[in-house]
């Protein structure tokens, strides 16, 4: 049985349909990346997985239990087995680094304090971030808050990690460095990972399976190797990164003009 | 015509609309009150940040209000030799009316503004979706501690007011009117008996419950970015203070009679 399963899911804002009957199963332990442009309804996709939106039509399934906003009990417990790194980390900006990581555990476990601060300095040292623990997000570097980020999301021990475009805006080392936390967490958990992102090189270095989500769409899933043997134009448009082609909306104008 | 009709509507239905939000989130974090895990530290640090930093405006706008009221009062009854009245309508007016209603004008300012920034901020920056994320309700977990706090400060800081306002009354009515101390003490509580320092306590209390979920409700549905953020305080204090006049004007009329 697959750990996530989206069946014919759709999501609109107004008149905008983000989500458009998109079908989805990820299988327990894959790691899982879907590529798309920007606004293509990536984010959302996770967001309804998470029960932080609600579909408009169709039906998520997580380990086995629907996904049902009307059922707030049933989705926190969902919830306690998934662990969400947020674009932007999210952290709580009014707690230190150690009270971010350990805001599940005093909450969801019985641990005692200093059993708490073992899980603490454990999931900050996977994160390659030992020592941080007293520093605010104030304090911290982009790179720096996504790892915490990482660190708060997996201290439940999770089965499932979902990643929101975990390296935009981040430099080529800072990336480097965040694809393998990634890849050694998803070995460490043996966790499903489902990880949005645009950034090719990271979709090949973590990704088991990728999908391209295209206009609220699933249009074209395989391994790397197969993904990246496609022969559909908006896929190859999207590997080559050109802008010719079908994958925007509005195509870009033909010449620019020199601006006296 | 059509388009006043229509804006008529809008504006109706969508008032409504965010009235009855505003009714459902309110149940809901006052049946969150009795749910588990009660973040003791967080509700004390709220119990703070409510009650004791809130005492030095308290007690200067006690303190102001009942020294120009004061004021008033030995100028209106000289105008027909009852200065001594001065003294029992001071007591009277400040326990009934002025401790409570300063208290809570100036904690909607203070605190619900704070509040609705503090969870308008959190609402923006996905600090809420995150708290969601990690299985904690964010009504239990934002709402039950600033509710409780405001619930138990707003009461504790209106008998504050009451007796500032007292020594307010005081400083004027004994050192610039001449009466004497005893005179002043014996009459600002000769009209008062202890159903009006429940009145007080009462009016209090509701005050803080408006101040507190007015605030945090008003953070909680920020949307819009920085816009957002910036506008939820200003919505939220003169949500508050319009509220917070009504339900005096309402309390008044019905525990008085």
């Amino acid at each position: 049985m697959p750990m996530i399963t989206l069946h014919n899911v759709s999501k609109a804002f107004g008149d905008n349909r983000v989500l458009d009957g998109v079908s989805l199963n990820v299988e327990e332990s894959e790691s899982r990346v879907i590529l798309g442009g920007s606004g293509t309804g990536k984010t959302v996709l996770l967001k309804v997985v998470l029960g932080l939106l609600r579909p408009d039509n169709g039906s998520i399934f997580v380990d086995g239990a629907e996904v049902d906003l009307d059922e707030p009990l049933a989705l926190f417990e969902i919830r306690k087995k998934i662990g969400m790194c947020f674009q932007m980390a999210a952290l709580f900006d009014s707690m230190t680094v150690t009270e971010n990581i350990s805001f599940g555990l005093s909450r969801h476990t019985s641990y005692s304090p200093s059993q708490i601060q073992s899980r603490v300095d454990e999931c900050l040292s996977l994160v390659g971030l030992r020592g941080t623990g007293d520093l605010y997000p104030s304090e911290l570097s982009g790179g720096m808050k996504r790892r915490v980020g990482f660190a708060r999301a997996i201290a439940l021990k999770p089965k499932i990690l979902l990643f929101d475009e975990p390296t935009t805006g981040l430099d080529p080392v800072m990336t480097d460095v965040i694809s393998k936390v990634i890849t050694d967490l998803r070995s460490e958990l043996r966790a499903t990972t489902i990880t949005i992102t645009h950034d090719l090189k990271v979709a090949f270095i973590i990704g088991q399976n990728i999908s391209l989500l295209h206009r609220g769409s699933i249009v074209a899933s395989g391994n790397p190797v197969e993904f990246a043997a496609i022969q559909d134009p908006l896929v190859q448009q999207f590997i080559k990164g050109t802008s010719e082609g079908p994958f925007l909306v509005d195509s870009p104008p033909k010449r620019q003009r020199t601006l006296l | 015509m059509t388009s006043f009709v229509e804006f008529l509507g809008t504006w109706i239905i969508s008032n409504t609309s965010s009235f009855g939000d505003f009714i459902i989130v309110g149940m809901k974090s006052i049946r969150s009150i009795f749910r588990r895990p009660f973040d003791t530290k967080y509700f004390l640090s709220q119990c703070s940040f409510v009650g004791v930093s809130s005492v030095p405006v308290v007690l200067m706008t006690s303190l102001a209000v009942s020294m120009v009221f004061a004021v008033q009062l030995a100028f209106g009854f000289k105008q027909f030799q009852a200065e001594g009245l001065a003294s029992q309508v001071e007591g009277l007016a400040v326990i009934r009316e002025l401790a409570p209603v300063i208290t809570g004008l100036m904690l909607a300012g203070r605190v619900g503004s704070a509040m609705a920034a503090e969870i308008g901020t959190m609402r923006i920056t996905e600090q809420i979706d995150a708290l969601e994320c990690l299985a904690t309700d964010p009504v239990h977990y934002l709402f039950v501690p600033r509710f409780l706090a405001s619930i138990l400060m707003v009461p504790m800081l209106t008998i504050l007011s009451i007796y500032i306002s007292f020594w307010g009354g005081h400083f004027i009515l004994v050192n610039l009117s001449f009466q004497s101390s005893d005179f002043y003490t014996s009459e600002f509580f000769k009209l008062i008996s202890s159903s009006d320092l429940r009145i007080a306590l009462i009016k209090a209390f509701v005050f803080g419950v408006i101040i507190s979920l007015v605030g945090c409700w008003k953070g909680y549905r920020t949307q819009g970015g920085a816009v957002g953020v910036g506008a939820a305080p200003t919505s939220s204090v003169v949500t508050s203070s319009l509220w917070i006049l009504i339900s005096d004007f309402v309390l008044t009329k019905l525990l008085l009679v």
